[in-house]
């Protein structure tokens, strides 16, 4: 392998330009940027796991999180949850597009594909949405 | 509407300091950018430095960043770009030698990985010609097209963050010789472009394909490079 010139490296902001660029590199910039989410929300939640045996002047105390966040008369947290669910709802199913191509699937169909997964996870999105509201107390 | 264009390019100064040089250059004097660049070079400042050669987008030569994407500065017609400001830049992810040259060895060194030549089995020594239906010849022919120009390793976001990264069109030459039902040689390229450098790095932006000037379709060759990679792992697998 030849050797790599780190001179003319962008790093990790070459992921981001997606200005005047086509459909599938919106969709790769934002599998990553949802990916660096889902990422950060896992250790965020390790965190405050593994915590919960060891609530205290040391320990991390769940409830004393969501209510730190919780502020107003609006359950700021259920908004957050609502962002989670957004990305995880467009990585996964991006991610299972990307899947099918690795195997040589649809590959001439590309953005139809990307179309028809991220409305079906959208339409999911919906539903996980309506059963979230319900389940917090919310009547419509 | 202005009777000239003003041409901003990416220049460096002698302590390695960037700035952009701005050139009016009259409107019908010039129709594609690489016309706008010679009028330059001809009239107003011969120290610019540009790498050009055929005026007909077979050569690869002119390759550079024009209006923030990379193109052929000899197909690229001025009226398309619908602005009187041009902006030129050097290809990124290569090492500028001076003004828009760009140093494109390291794309030559990467594409020479993944042997881009018919590998036989038979050391040459087959007693009739080698045939070829149209169906076996329309399965790599859009592959051949390429010219090496490297602008889709311009464009690709990983070959940007991972220099190491093979990068769409040695991948796709690489898919052009495997395609072809004349190369024995798939299991000697999948060695390289299923290693760590190589397919799994792509993460399927498809802006290879969207800026090839010729059509090639590098992120389609990747993904049934991936599909062949396979294949071939469970085929030594299970001994076959």
């Amino acid at each position: 392998m030849v050797e790599a010139n780190k001179e003319i490296r962008e790093g990790i902001w070459s992921w981001a330009k997606f200005y005047r660029k086509g459909w599938d590199y919106f969709a790769f910039t934002m599998h990553r940027i949802s990916g660096i989410v889902i990422l950060f929300y896992l250790y965020l939640h390790y965190i405050v796991l593994s915590n919960l045996l060891h609530p205290g002047p040391n320990g991390i105390d769940y409830n004393k999180i969501v209510t730190s966040i919780t502020v107003g008369p609006y359950d700021s947290f259920l908004v957050l949850d609502f962002l989670l669910a957004l990305v995880i709802f467009y990585h996964g199913a991006n991610g299972v597009r990307l899947a099918l191509n690795e195997f040589g699937i649809g590959l001439n169909k590309n953005k139809a594909l990307f179309i028809i997964f991220e409305v079906i996870s959208m339409i999911l999105l919906g539903l996980f949405d309506y059963y979230a509201l319900q389940f917090a107390g919310v009547k419509f | 509407m202005s009777d000239e264009f003003e041409f901003e390019i990416k220049r460096k100064d002698g302590s390695g300091k960037t700035y952009f040089q701005k050139y009016n250059v009259p409107k019908d004097k010039v129709s594609t950018v690489l016309e706008g660049l010679l009028y330059i070079k001809e009239n107003l400042d011969q120290t610019l430095s540009f790498r050009y050669s055929c005026r007909m987008e077979i050569c690869g030569s002119c390759g550079m960043e024009i209006q923030g994407k990379p193109r052929m500065a000899c197909s690229t017609i001025i009226e398309d770009l619908k602005s009187d400001k041009i902006r030129i830049e050097p290809l990124k992810h290569y090492k500028v030698i001076r003004d828009l040259v760009v140093d494109i060895d390291p794309f030559f060194d990467k594409y020479k990985e993944v042997k881009p030549y018919v590998i036989r089995d038979d050391d040459g020594k087959y007693d009739k010609e080698l045939s070829q239906t149209p169906e076996q010849f329309h399965e790599y022919a859009n592959y051949a097209m390429c010219i090496k120009c490297g602008l889709c390793m311009a464009a690709c976001p990983i070959e940007g963050s991972d220099p190491s990264y093979l990068g769409p069109a040695p991948l796709a030459a690489a898919w052009r010789y495997i395609a072809d039902n004349r190369d024995k040689g798939a299991k000697y390229r999948v060695e390289v472009v299923d290693g760590e450098n190589g397919t799994a790095r792509c993460h399927f932006a498809g802006e290879c394909t969207e800026v090839c000037p010729k059509g090639v379709n590098p992120s389609f060759a990747i993904q049934k490079l991936r599909k062949t990679a396979l294949k071939i792992e469970l085929a030594s697998i299970f001994g076959r």
